[in-house]
């Protein structure tokens, strides 16, 4: 047996060697939903366009320092009511074509354009007022429509070539979802299995990998066996339990991915007993992070370096906006949590909770796809809760269901939803908690509503300094964790895997692949 | 009837009986959670936590093989009935005569035999509102999928008994209808196509229960689309033994080999199950 | 007669019915692009339009007019702005490829039981592979051929369209036809379907006549088991066609099947619509062909057999 495993893997190893060359082969969670950064719908996308296009501006992976391979020079106007970006010449899309400054003006006339169905483009369209193209400077003026202490992060969208399109309406279903033209390091294209991407020189870039593909993961397990065989060089995220195999193999690294991700269970505050913060507090308390970071992520609870690190608020702990004051439970505390239902009017009896006369019933979801992450953490945060007197039914949501309904705030026959919010640098929570009305709050899961809430949101929107921002997510962080919207649990490490023959590959937070000009293969 | 047929046809019986019996306990018994985890019990062996071992979180096989068979008893007992009662009607519907009644069970099952069946599947499955979700709707939609089978099969043997021919000879002979159609025709002639079919379809639907299981589980992962999120399925103990299987470690630490052992011991039950209702419904 | 006219006009009711049926589904493309209340009423709007997405019917009557000039328009979710008429025009080939080789193991069964060359010993055999389901054989040879990166090996494509390519891996399609040909019983039944029909029709009373006269029972029996074997082979190859939905899905081949899952999962009506009426073709093209067999049999009976004098 022994020797036939050996002979099938140096069959394996040969054929890779035959098969791969210079090429670099990843696997990615899943395709890319669309190659059009506006429609842009998940974090694959937005990893696979950061291949293909540039952003006007983007942050160094290295320095943090905010930059453009695109523009040459920026000027703030009007205080900051305006921008005017000055173009890099000479730099081309991949058909050969100049980038101009008409491009950039489209691209944000397509990101205003009410008819394009993006749902990134509604930040963009709260803070872009227009854009006008000044072709004899090589440079464009985009308009805000009011003051930013920070103008270029307003920008940081992907350029599109105007050529490629007859309107600024672009159809969903256009043949540029599958062969888009960009100018980043790679042209792109999409079959039904894997992307390929081959490298097309620049004058502003210059990728030393020829060939890349991006793969469809398909089971976790079988993805890392493949990695470890040398099938492919890389794995874009590793699930906990499979990172001590990885990392006992001497061909291959894991890599942090700095995707300032964390977990939550979204509590509708508008339902029953949970109405009663004292209920939410109890429900805090009856969780044991621990035993459930223990049990599903296969955290060893001696880990000096755990991939999970717990939270209180709604920011990871390396954040300027975490607010350190407000401290984390670990464990659940029972005899409290008791106490507080008590307090709530509930009553226990036969180890069950009853409140208005009917036993306090708890409906579950969770995002389904998480459970790749955390084996089966829907079960045992329900066991957990039903162990503390609490009655439930825990179901699974469709990742369609969750951005459909979820995240527009539409599942309100549930009570509890375990879910991921992740993030760039900028940790923008407004929408997650700002009130549903007058187009905030478009990320409210329980269409949560606190005038108090609303009055720090609107004091970090008007913030002129990164200070009174600080100031005000500190603030935020300490109400979120006492009135408790959300029941906070964790940052989970995404850890991606290369194998050795890839160098200096350094992973940009969020986007992944800003720095792939650097990327080399031996 | 020769008296090795007449073994076969009794060995049959008794073991198909024993194995339906089996899984009906092992229904009855199956709990409504797999409990609480225990991290000292974590990837058990048999010999550690008799009689199947335990999962990653230390809960016992047993509860997952209880907890599968309670999900496929009913829904895959019901199809084959429903199957049954098709081939039975187009049987008999053949033997009347009744040429009406005949071209319009051409017509669904030629209808019902063109439709892609997983798509058909899965959108029943989809369709199901959450707190419904279930095997049986599936295993009903499959039935009706797999009915024209069934119903040609049975209509050809009938066909081959001489039709409303045959009925007529009978007649002719002073039976009574209840006694020509109950006993000669479904009894003596078509039990054979009927069990055959009935039993496969009991099967197919188990198999189709754990592939659809298997299937949600691969990333990105869907509800499960069989039974609630609290149940687990006979393809969940498959994939704890996959994995170890693929990945080499057969007989180390943290290996749950036996886990795949079980998962291809309770996958045969039903196929097992199936053969032995074949041989007990074989004609003389 | 039936058989034939619901040959014809099944490329026309399947879609029909599948399209009321996915109307049902929680869902559709407008909502899973754009979100209601996350991107803007104004472009789901222009997106129901688009796709005449008002009521079925519309569109229905949309689908259809278009795809009678085989246009079946353009992906908007499962493979955004792939043109569906390509998308299945590459996955027939794959589906044919796998189908002609689960035939294979399914062919030799039927024709090693009915001319006697498999002992009746062999059956248990053939029952022993059949019990293991294809979900499971299958999953144990994508993890087979992904970790040890066989998929690749011999892959060969042919450009069909301006940029599509039909591709091609054989080892996964090999592997795809031999689950399907071996797993959930497909030849044990062929091997055992086939025997309970000869084996009952040996039982009549023509072929004892027939042995008395000095001829061989097969010659005698085959033109009226025909029939019922052709039947027989219609429903274990729509019965394949069903099972290569998953056998594509695990063994990620590129096929109808794959397709279909895909897009009812996506909610991508175009593709689910394209992709069934590609497996309606090939039922519409397996009852043609049950028909005319059957005419062609029956024409046969009644030239009479020759009688030795």
């Amino acid at each position: 047996m022994g020797r036939l495993r050996h002979l099938l893997v140096g069959v394996g190893l040969v054929s890779a060697v035959f098969l791969t060359g210079s090429n670099v082969d990843y696997f990615e969670e899943q395709l890319p939903s669309t190659m059009i950064p506006i429609y842009a719908r998940t974090m694959v996308d937005r990893r696979a366009h950061e291949l293909v296009f540039d952003r006007m501006f983007y942050r160094s992976a290295i320095t943090n320092e905010l930059r453009s391979r695109l523009v040459e020079r920026y000027q703030v106007l009007e205080g900051g009511k305006k921008i005017k970006l000055v173009l890099r010449s000479g730099v081309k899309w991949h058909d050969g074509k100049d980038l101009t400054p008409d491009d950039v003006c489209f691209t944000v006339d397509a990101l205003l354009n009410e008819k394009n169905p993006s749902n990134d483009a509604k930040d963009y369209r709260e803070a872009l007022a227009g854009c006008e193209s000044q072709p004899k400077e090589n440079s464009a003026v985009i308009a805000f429509r009011k003051i930013y202490h920070n103008p270029r992060e307003r920008v940081a969208f992907h350029v599109l070539p105007k050529h490629k399109f007859d309107s600024s309406q672009i159809s969903p279903d256009d043949d540029f979802a599958l062969r888009p033209i960009g100018t980043g390091p790679v042209k792109g294209s999409k079959g039904r299995r894997e992307v390929s991407f081959s490298s097309v020189p620049n004058a502003h870039r210059r990728a030393n990998v020829a060939q890349l593909q991006l793969k469809e993961g398909g089971d976790p397990f079988v993805q890392v066996r493949t990695l470890i065989n040398a099938g492919v060089q890389g794995v874009i995220a590793v699930a906990p339990p499979l990172r001590p195999e990885v990392a006992a193999s001497d061909d291959v690294a894991l890599k942090s991915y700095d995707l300032r991700s964390w977990w939550f269970i979204a509590v509708n505050t508008a339902s029953g007993a949970l109405k009663h913060q004292k209920v939410r507090q109890a429900l805090d308390l009856t969780i044991d992070r621990s035993e459930l970071r223990e049990l599903t992520i296969g955290v060893d609870k001696d880990d000096p370096n755990p991939p999970c690190e717990f939270i209180s608020g709604p920011f990871v702990q390396s954040s300027p906006y975490y607010n350190r004051q407000v401290k984390v439970a670990e464990r659940s505390d029972r005899a409290r949590a008791g106490t507080l239902m008590e307090q709530a009017g509930a009553t226990k009896a036969a180890g069950r909770w009853t409140m208005d006369g009917a036993p306090v019933n708890l409906r579950i979801g969770m995002n389904a796809p998480l459970d790749t992450e955390a084996r089966d953490l829907l079960n045992q945060i329900g066991n957990q809760l039903q162990a503390g007197g609490f009655d439930r039914q825990v179901y699974r949501v469709t990742a369609d269901d969750w951005n459909r309904k979820a995240v527009a705030g539409q599942l309100k026959d549930f009570d509890l939803l375990i879910g991921k919010w992740s993030f760039g640098m900028v940790e923008y929570v407004n929408p997650l908690f700002h009130s549903r009305k007058g187009g905030k709050g478009s990320m409210n899961i329980f269409n949560y509503s606190n005038p108090e809430v609303d009055k720090i949101l609107t004091r970090f929107d008007a913030a002129r300094t990164d200070t009174e921002a600080r100031d005000a997510y500190h603030d935020l962080h300490s109400l979120l964790a006492k009135d408790l919207p959300y029941i906070f649990l964790w940052k989970l490490d995404t850890k991606s895997a290369w194998r050795n023959e890839v160098r200096n590959n350094t992973i940009a937070p969020y986007y992944y692949f800003t720095e792939f000009d650097g990327w080399t293969i031996q | 009837m020769k008296p090795r047929v007449h073994v076969i046809r009794w060995v049959g019986l008794s073991v198909g009986l024993v194995l339906l019996l089996s899984l009906a306990l092992m229904a009855y018994f199956a709990p409504d959670t797999l409990g609480q985890a225990d991290i000292t019990r974590r990837v058990a062996s048999p010999f550690d936590l008799p009689p199947f071992g335990a999962d990653r979180m230390g809960r016992p096989l047993l509860y997952y093989a209880l907890q599968g068979a309670a999900i496929v008893l009913w829904p895959s007992l019901i199809a084959g009935a429903i199957v049954a009662a098709f081939a039975i009607i187009a049987g008999l519907a053949r033997c009347a005569g009744l040429a009406w009644f005949d071209t319009l069970l051409q017509i669904f099952s030629e209808l019902m035999g063109a439709l892609p069946r997983m798509v058909v599947v899965l959108v029943v499955a989809l369709a199901m509102p959450r707190d419904y979700t279930s095997l049986l709707p599936v295993a009903i939609a499959w039935a009706f999928l797999a009915a024209p089978g069934a119903m040609d099969e049975a209509a050809t043997a009938a066909g081959r008994l001489g039709g409303s021919r045959f009925v007529e000879a009978l007649r002719a002979h002073g039976f009574s209808a209840p006694r020509i159609y109950l006993y000669h025709i479904i009894t003596l002639n078509l039990r054979s196509v009927v069990i055959r079919q009935a039993a496969e379809v009991v099967m197919q639907v188990i198999f189709l229960e754990i592939a659809l299981s298997y299937l949600v589980q691969v990333p990105p992962v869907q509800p499960a689309l069989t039974h609630s999120e609290e149940f687990k399925s006979w393809a969940d103990i498959l994939y704890l033994g996959f994995q170890t299987a693929t990945g080499g470690n057969w007989f180390g630490a943290g290996s749950l080999i036996h886990a795949l052992v079980l998962g291809l011991v309770l996958v045969a039950m039903p196929a097992v199950m199936a053969h032995a209702f074949r041989l007990a419904a074989r004609e003389r | 007669m039936v058989r034939g006219a619901a040959g014809i006009l099944l490329p026309l009711i399947v879609p029909a019915i599948i399209a009321m049926i996915i109307w049902g589904l929680p869902g559709d493309p407008a909502t899973t692009i754009c979100p209601q209340g996350t991107c803007g009423e104004t472009a789901r709007q222009a997106l129901i339009e688009r796709y005449s997405l008002t009521s079925p019917y519309a569109f229905l009557y949309s689908w259809l007019s278009r795809a009678i000039f085989l246009d079946f328009g353009i992906s908007p979710v499962t493979i955004a702005g792939k043109e569906v008429w390509a998308l299945v025009a590459t996955s027939v080939p794959n589906t044919a490829l796998v189908m002609l080789l689960a035939l294979g193991p399914i062919t030799v069964g039927t024709f090693g039981a009915a001319l006697g060359w498999f002992p009746r010993q062999l059956d248990a055999v053939f029952q022993g592979i059949g019990v293991v389901p294809a979900v499971i054989f299958a999953l144990f040879c994508v993890a087979f051929i992904t970790i040890f990166d066989l998929g690749g090996i011999g892959a060969f494509g042919i450009p069909m369209f301006e940029y599509d390519n039909w591709e091609v891996s054989p080892m996964k399609l090999l592997a795809g036809g031999l689950v399907l040909g071996l797993a959930d019983g497909a030849l044990s039944g062929a091997v055992s379907g086939t025997r309970s029909v000869f084996d009952t029709e040996f039982k009549q009373r023509y072929i004892g006549i027939a042995i008395l006269r000095g001829e061989r029972p097969m010659v005698n029996a085959a033109p009226n088991v025909l029939p019922t074997l052709i039947g027989q082979f219609r429903s274990r190859v729509l019965h394949l066609l069903s099972g290569t939905v998953i056998i594509e899905v695990i063994l990620g081949i590129e096929g109808l099947g794959d397709l279909l899952w895909r897009a009812t999962l996506d909610n991508d009506y175009f593709v689910v619509l394209g992709a069934a009426w590609g497996f309606a073709l090939i039922s519409s093209f397996l009852l043609i062909f049950q028909a005319i067999s059957g005419v062609v049999v029956e024409l046969m009976i009644r030239r009479s057999p020759s009688v030795p004098t």
